[in-house]
């Protein structure tokens, strides 16, 4: 069959050929999905499923589902370690670092994006510059050290108290909100802490929630940082109070594994909910060009 | 002399010094903990700081960076580090621009299901790299765990990250994409929702098929965030290293120059931080890795710039 022959008749069977390119297409797609999906969701399995095993059924049978659901390992890693204490510590050092690091940089970002200071234009500049500076790391740690605070609650926080993306991503969005706003809360007498604590937080609401998020994750993950400043094991976060017991029960991955899944589930279950300001965090001013 | 601005219309007399007043603290702790330490990494880099507290600090000239650079074993072995440092950053910049822009591509599809797709392989963003790390660990845990079977369905066999430091090099970088391919492609997606839908649909009329519709519409108009995941990709693989430290360890012919820094600064174990560290020495390797960032960064903007120069006039 040469290609003249068939001409006449494609016009009225483009409809259905089109078509069928499509369902093609959606295979193929769904075919890739799902294989990646099974390198994201694999090692998951895998953790669950060792997390319910006994360590010679884990021997005998790595791969394989479990014999039964027992919570064993979790109770005995639980009694293990101190993860009350990790845990609680994490939430600390990230609620009280969040907390101080948002509301001052409010307070940083509403003068700058209103221009409400002489130079507040090379005071941005000093913010985003300051993210392809050197790394920080060991004037840091000879700051802390000098100042005491070395392996304490306090140095550790104070260590996350500036986040320099997020001074940009609010002056960004506060440039959205109305002037016409300030001038006329000024008119009607409204003090400048008043007005920004109660009128500019609740509009900018979406761009506070984004920064919040993001500072967040980013404390309860730090791992490099625990390492450097907590030697006292009361003191250790999460991620530093994992990587402690797997030195200490490695071996044992049953244990570890209901360990890992015992603290990764708080981030999982808040990663679900909050999804949408995560990842407008991370994308923000990333596709305006 | 008036700082705050003629435009500011709040309370006049000595209250205008409110944004000021409320503007300090956050900026103050930007200087004291923030750039301020920055900076002067480059000024430890030229002494013989340790890690303890009294010990006088003695300005040593260049005698760090030229024992980097150029004395002895050691010397070899950061060079080798550095070299290795571009490899990693090499395939994982790549890899993981290629696919993160594949699964954006199909994503974008809107077929049933994406959106569970999406949270799929955005999570371990979220999981951090300790927990990333245990995962892969025991997911690779060699003969016996789940890579492991696969490997020997089709014959094969392999040490993971415990067998020779190329094989361990190599699964780390695997774990960096996969830990990080989803950043990369839900910016690509949010790049993606800003092209409008006519375009496609004039494109389609035209007798477009998909790849001139990705070729011809998506790729140029997605230079933003081709340009962001290009760069962010490049300087964050460039200084990633926490991966190794929970896979492998400090173990030679694997380390990169960021791993060399924190090692030579805080010590090769974690938890005996307060033993004779070399933070003169760890700053002077953390100035050559900044230079290289530095000079692979403007390198890359200047092709970002050109490539905006030719899709977006």
């Amino acid at each position: 069959m040469t290609a003249a022959q068939e001409a006449p008749v494609e016009t009225p069977k483009r409809q259905p050929s089109m078509k069928g390119t499509f369902k093609r297409h959606k295979l193929l797609t769904y075919v890739v999905l799902l294989a990646f999906t099974v390198l994201y969701v694999g090692p998951l399995l895998m953790l669950v499923m060792t997390s319910f095993k006994s360590l010679p059924e884990f021997f005998r049978n790595p791969t394989g589902l479990p014999e039964s659901f027992g919570l064993s390992n979790f109770t005995e890693a639980w009694e293990l370690a101190k993860f009350p204490s990790y845990l609680w510590n994490s939430f600390f050092y990230t609620a009280v670092a969040t907390a101080i690091c948002v509301v001052t940089s409010v307070l940083v970002a509403f003068p700058i994006a209103r221009g409400y200071f002489k130079g507040a234009n090379l005071v941005l500049t000093m913010y985003i510059v300051a993210l392809f500076l050197p790394p920080a790391l060991i004037p840091q740690f000879q700051l802390i050290l000098n100042l005491g605070l070395f392996n304490t609650r306090t140095g550790f926080i104070l260590l996350f108290l500036v986040n320099p993306i997020g001074i940009i991503i609010l002056v960004n969005y506060i440039k959205s909100v109305p002037r016409e706003l300030d001038e006329s809360a000024a008119v009607d007498g409204c003090g400048y802490y008043r007005f920004v604590l109660t009128i500019i937080t609740p509009l900018i609401r979406p761009a506070i929630a984004t920064v919040t998020v993001l500072h967040a994750i980013g404390i309860w993950n730090e791992l490099v940082l625990p390492t450097i400043y907590l030697t006292n094991d009361d003191l250790y976060p999460v991620t530093r109070g994992l990587i402690a017991f797997e030195g200490l029960y490695g071996s044992n991955w049953p244990q570890l594994a209901a360990a890992v899944l015992m603290l990764m589930l708080p981030m999982l279950v808040l990663f679900l909910f909050l999804q949408r300001y995560i990842i407008s965090g991370l994308t923000a001013g990333a596709v305006k060009g | 002399m008036r700082i705050v601005d003629r435009n500011y219309l709040f309370a006049r007399g000595w209250k205008s010094a409110a944004p000021i007043l409320f503007f300090v603290p956050g900026f103050f702790l930007y200087l004291f903990i923030a750039v301020g330490p920055s900076l002067a990494t480059a000024v430890y880099s030229f002494t013989d700081a340790t890690g303890i507290r009294g010990i006088a600090i003695n300005w040593i000239g260049f005698e760090n960076y030229d024992e980097f650079l150029f004395r002895g074993a050691a010397s070899r072995d950061n060079i080798a580090a550095l070299t290795r440092t571009l490899y990693f950053s090499f395939f994982v910049t790549t890899i993981q621009f290629g696919l993160g822009l594949l699964l954006a591509v199909l994503l974008k599809r809107r077929l049933r299901g994406t959106a569970i797709f999406r949270t799929i392989f955005f999570m371990p963003v979220i999981l951090g790299v300790a927990i990333q790390g245990l995962i892969w660990k025991l997911f690779l845990l060699p003969s016996r765990g789940p890579a492991a079977q696969v490997f020997e369905w089709f014959g094969s066999s392999s040490e993971f990250l415990g067998g020779q430091p190329r094989q361990a090099f190599i699964w780390v970088i695997v774990v960096q994409i996969w830990a990080n391919v989803g950043i990369t492609m839900v910016i690509f997606l949010a790049g993606m929702q800003t092209i409008p839908e006519e375009l496609y649909e004039a494109a389609r009329i035209d007798g477009a098929n998909g790849w001139q519709l990705f070729t011809q519409v998506t790729w140029p108009l997605l230079t933003p965030a081709v340009n962001t995941n290009f760069l962010l990709n490049i300087i964050g693989s460039l200084q990633a290293w926490q991966l190794f430290l929970v896979l492998i360890g400090y173990r030679p012919g694997t380390q990169v120059l960021g791993y060399l820094v924190f090692a030579e600064g805080f010590g090769q174990t974690s938890g005996s931080v307060t033993s004779a560290f070399r933070q003169g020495y760890a700053a002077a390797a953390s100035i050559a890795l900044f230079m290289l960032v530095l000079i692979i960064a403007l390198s890359a903007n200047f092709i970002v710039t050109q490539r905006e120069k030719k899709y977006m006039p």
